[in-house]
This record gives structure tokens, sequence and C-alpha cells, in this order.
């Protein structure tokens, strides 16, 4: 740049117009060519239900492109990121169990276990608070936990910039993606962030139910009304009143609640995070979506079946200092301390949950490994 | 021997529950509300500094189908303390102002700064602290909004951390 305007000055004084104007085209030419090679990256278009709501944010110097989506997918499944060169995030998070690992903890790279259950990685735009204790804004800052914990793929963002600057085709994946800046810490997470945008669970028959296009059986339509209602003896009707919390479209609201799994803790949860003894064992409301697909259950995988779960909900709730007011006083029986679901109901509960499993989702070709085909490897 | 093993039991029992009384109110005394975004000052207030300022109630029928009595302070009162654009000021763009109010558990409502202010409205939004001459009870204090004239009390939003004034962006 600086080269052109020392041209530039040299020659305007003492030269004519049309000298001018032919370096004036000649720079143009050059610099329309130059853009060409180096093309600029194609916008993506994010495609999702108008009742999903568009309440989310994407960072201003992290557009999502074809360029960099088609990046971040081959990262995600890029052992080359852990320090041992045999764990990828896939390692945890496996698409046909909707990005979940069916394992209570998960082992990592050092061979011990995380503290916590992984957790189905869908509709994550949506969401503003990542992990079980919402200690994480934004995506790009999230996929640097796991990359670098220990206990996950235990490896410096700089020494997994500097494995893949040394791979092919990473060097010109990262260029058509970001451009001249290459592979660097930042673009790995961007890429990362802007695959991980794209996975949305939309094609369940509960949305096509919503969009009118599915008629529930008699037991999912029994299961949906106990999970929206709330239970009322005086009048009779029965509920579960899960919507309260698990409820909306998405089946997915960001709120953060001890649900009666313990009465002493230790993990404290969303506590740690704010400090304030209120939000002791408090954790954020997962979503529900593909949820017989992602046992076991609970940040700790406590629960090996979702018969568990509604065993749980319908009779064991534990009361401590901080138990959500929405699992207390709630009963199906008057003057009842416990809900007291019937058998059939806690069944039809989970004939409905079987409508949240979306087979498009974890069959998309879009979202699996890349490198495994034969041709790729 | 039994009757020694009960009493001691009671004592035990006794003292854990005072602990967790202590605990409870340690707990509720201790939390926080914060006032922040287009503000001049912004704040920080525990339940002593809401105390300090000019207390008012409603008696109001609250979701229980049955009649209370909330005491606490005027949302106004607060907006005004932390230098919020309400009365002579609440004109032109600062009409495109709310508040967007958000509870320990992450629920949020939002009330146009002008459903808030006198010069609009007769209805006096309150911060209430006590429900029937007692601090609010966990789950539903230490701070919660009691809007009477919302018919449908999802707005009277509970256990509120934080209320941030912003500008409408669209
Ligand atoms: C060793 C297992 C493991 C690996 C490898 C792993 N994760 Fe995870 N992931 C977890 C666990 C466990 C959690 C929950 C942790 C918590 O809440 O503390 C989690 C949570 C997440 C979340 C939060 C989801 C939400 O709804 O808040 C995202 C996003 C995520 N992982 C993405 C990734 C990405 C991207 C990679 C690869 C760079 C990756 N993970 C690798 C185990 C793993
Ligand atoms: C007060 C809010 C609330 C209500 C009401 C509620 N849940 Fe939950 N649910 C949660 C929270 C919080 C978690 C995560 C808790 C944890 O892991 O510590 C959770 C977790 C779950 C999980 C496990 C998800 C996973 O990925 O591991 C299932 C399944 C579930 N709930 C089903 C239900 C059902 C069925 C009902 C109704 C009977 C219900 N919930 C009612 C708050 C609620």
């Amino acid at each position: 740049m600086s080269e052109h305007r020392r041209v530039w000055t040299k020659y305007t004084g003492g030269v004519s117009g049309w000298f001018v104007t032919i370096l004036t085209a000649t720079f143009c030419v050059f610099a329309s060519l130059v853009s060409v090679v180096s093309h600029t990256p194609a916008p993506y278009e994010l495609k999702y239900p108008a009742n999903f709501g568009s309440r989310f944010t994407i960072p201003a110097n992290n557009p999502t492109t074809h360029e960099g989506v088609y990046l971040g997918r081959m990262l995600f499944y890029e052992k080359k990121l852990s320090a041992n060169n045999k764990f990828s995030c896939e390692s945890c998070h496996e698409q046909k169990l909707a990005f979940t690992d069916g394992r209570p903890v998960s082992l990592g790279v050092d061979g011990s276990f995380t503290p916590r259950s992984s957790m189905s990685l869908s509709n994550l735009l949506w969401v503003r608070n990542f992990f079980w204790d919402g200690r994480s804004q934004g995506l790009e800052a999230q996929a640097a936990f796991p990359l670098t914990d220990p206990h996950e793929m235990g490896q410096s963002l700089a020494v997994s910039a500097e494995k893949l600057r040394k791979t092919a085709p990473y060097p010109a994946l990262f260029g058509s993606a970001f451009g001249e800046t290459g592979v660097t810490e930042q673009n790995i997470l961007k890429a990362l962030a802007q695959f991980e945008r794209t996975l949305i669970s939309a094609d369940a028959p509960y949305d096509r139910y919503l969009a009118g296009q599915y008629q529930p059986t008699a037991a999912e339509l029994r299961g949906m009304q106990l999970f929206e209602n709330g239970p009322d003896p005086k009048r009779r009707i029965r509920g579960a009143n899960c919507g309260h919390c698990h409820g909306s479209p998405k089946t997915f609201k960001e709120l953060f609640h001890n649900n009666g799994l313990d009465s002493a803790f230790t993990d404290l949860g969303r506590e740690k995070i704010t400090s304030q003894s209120l939000d002791k064992g408090r954790f954020r409301v997962p979503t529900l979506r593909n949820i017989l697909l992602t046992a076991p259950y609970m940040h700790d995988g406590r629960f090996k079946t979702i018969e568990a779960v509604l065993d749980h909900y319908s009779d064991h709730i534990r009361q401590s200092e901080t138990l959500s007011s929405f699992l207390q006083d709630i009963s199906n029986e008057e003057n009842g301390k416990t809900l007291s679901l019937k058998t059939q109901e806690k069944q039809d509960i989970i004939a409905f949950f079987g409508m949240l499993t979306d087979s498009t989702f974890i069959t998309n070709p879009a979202f699996s490994n890349p490198h495994s085909t034969p041709t790729a490897r | 021997m039994q009757g020694i093993k009960t009493f001691r039991n009671k004592i035990l029992l006794c003292a854990i529950l005072a602990c967790a009384l202590v605990t409870q109110v340690h707990a509720q005394s201790t939390a926080t509300l914060t006032v922040s975004g287009e503000v001049t000052t912004p704040l920080e207030l525990k339940a002593q500094d809401l105390a300090a300022m000019k207390q008012i109630s409603h008696k109001v029928k609250d979701r229980d189908g049955k009649e209370h009595e909330f005491k606490g302070v005027a949302l106004i009162e607060i907006l005004e303390k932390a230098g919020v654009t309400t009365g002579a000021k609440l004109r032109g763009e600062n009409l495109a102002k709310y508040a967007l109010i958000t509870a320990a558990d992450g629920y949020e409502v939002l009330y146009a700064l002008a459903e808030i202010d006198p010069e609009f409205t007769d209805q006096v939004i309150l911060l209430a602290t006590e429900k029937d001459g007692q601090p609010l009870p966990s789950g539903e204090g230490p701070f919660r909004i009691i809007t009477p004239k919302d018919k449908k009390p999802a707005r009277w939003i509970r256990e509120v951390r934080s209320i941030k004034i912003a500008f409408a962006k669209n």
C-alpha cells in the first residue's frame, strides 16, 4: 500500500492526467485480481423455524461462513488437537447420541474423569451461558476449556496451532476461512464456534406437530398434557409441571434451578460462579431435545434410565435450602407432599419424549466426521 | 438409655434447625440487587439499604388467591437513586428505554420506563422486601416486584437479582 502511495505522489506533480488514469486503472485491475485469488468466504445462512425466535448474538468479528463452518467441522473431529493425538471433541460428543457420549462422566486425555457429564450439543446458537453452571459466555470462549483442560484434551492452543500449521490441508483451509491471519489460536476457536452454531435440531416429530404436520399418538398427547400442566388435585387436573422449566418450542429455557437431587452438595453448581449462597446446588436446565438418546442423566450422570428420572421427580425430590420453589408443595394428591405420578403417566411422558428425537439431526451428513470417508484420509 | 438418646437427638435436631435458620437469614441479608445500564450511578443494594429508603405497601391477591400485604420501596425511587431518565427527562428518545429485570434463576421480565414513571401512570410498582410483616421467604425473596394492575402475575418477578436499564435497539 505504502509502495503505491509513493508512486502516486512521485508522478502526480508534473506528469499529465492520462498517465495517472492508466496507473489507476492498472491498480484497479490488479486489486480485483488479488481479491479473486483470496476470495471472501461465503456467508452461511442459519435456518430455523420462526417459533425458535431470533434471540441470539453472533460476534461481529466471527460471521458464520461456509469455509469457516467446514473448517470447524474438520477441527471438531481432529485428534491432533489433543495432547496424545487420540482425542477429539467427538470422543465425548458423538453425533449418533445427539453429541453426548453415553457415559456418566467422561474419560479425558490424562486417563482421569471429567467432574461432570458431557452435554448434548444442539441449538447452542440460543445458549448464552454455557456448561452445567453457565460459567462461559459465548462459544468462542467455551471451546478453549475442553481443548486445554488437562482432564479433557490437555493441549495448549499455541501447541495446537503449531501442529495444524504443519498438517495439510489446514493452512489452506484457515486461509480460505480467515484470509491472511491463517492458523492462529483465535481462529481455531472461531471455526469451532461457527460449526457449533450450525448444529440446529428442528425436525423432531414435536417440531412437525407444532407446524401442524404430525398427529401424535394418544399416549404422546397424554404425555404432552402432563408435561405442560401443573397439577391441581382440587380441580382434578393431573400434571407434572415439567414445562415450567423445560418448556417452549426449543424445549430449552435458560434457567438455573436446584431440582432436588441432593440435600447436601458435593458440587455447588451455580454458587461457584456467582458466590451467592442462594445459588447452591443450582444447575442450568438442560435441553430435553433427543433426551431418549442422551442417557445417563443429570450433571453427574447419576440416573442410568429415563424411568429413573421420572421416579425422581415423582417421588424422591430432596429438600434443601435452595430447592426450587416450583418443585415444592406440588402434588397430584390433595395435601400430598410428592408429585405422585402413576406408572402409566410416567410412561406417557416418556412417549412424549420420543417426539423430541430428531433423526434428521443425528444423521445429517453436514455434521458427521469429514475425516472418516476413505478418500479423505 | 433410650430416653437420653432421643433427648440428645432432639438437641441435635434443634441445633441443625437453628443453623439452617441462621444461614438462611444470613444468605438473604448478603444478597444484592444491582442496578446498571443507562444510569448515572450504578447501584448495589442490600436489604438494609432498601430498609433505609421510604417504605410503602400494597394489599393484593397473589397466585395463591389470598390477599397479602407487601411492603418495600417504590421501583421509581430506586431508578431515581440510580439517575435514570425519569420524570421531566422521560421524553424523546428516552421513551425507547426499558428496565430488564432478572431473577436468580435467569427468568427475565421487561417494563418500559413509562410504565414505571408516576407522570405516566397511577400504578406504583413495588420492589417488595416483606410479606405480611415477614421478610419474603426463600424462593420468593429477598426482593420481589409487585405490579398491582397486572392481572396475570407473570411479571411479579421473584428473587430479583438485577435491573438493567437499556435502549430498545433494532
Ligand atoms: C473428555 C470429554 C470431552 C471432550 C474431549 C470435549 N468435551 Fe465438551 N463437554 C464435556 C463435558 C464433561 C461438558 C460439561 C462440563 C461442565 O459443565 O462442567 C462439556 C460441555 C460442552 C459444551 C457446553 C454445552 C452447553 O450446552 O453449555 C460445549 C459447547 C462443548 N462441550 C463443546 C466441546 C468442543 C467444541 C470440544 C472439542 C474442542 C469438546 N467439547 C470436547 C466433555 C468433553
Ligand atoms: C424447577 C425447574 C425444573 C422442573 C419443574 C423440572 N426440571 Fe428437569 N431439570 C431441571 C434442572 C435444573 C436439571 C439439571 C439438574 C442437574 O443436572 O443438576 C434438569 C434435568 C432434567 C433431565 C436430565 C437432562 C440431561 O440432559 O441429563 C431430565 C430428563 C429432566 N430434567 C426431565 C424433567 C421432567 C420429566 C420434569 C417433570 C416431571 C422436569 N424435568 C421438571 C429443572 C427442572
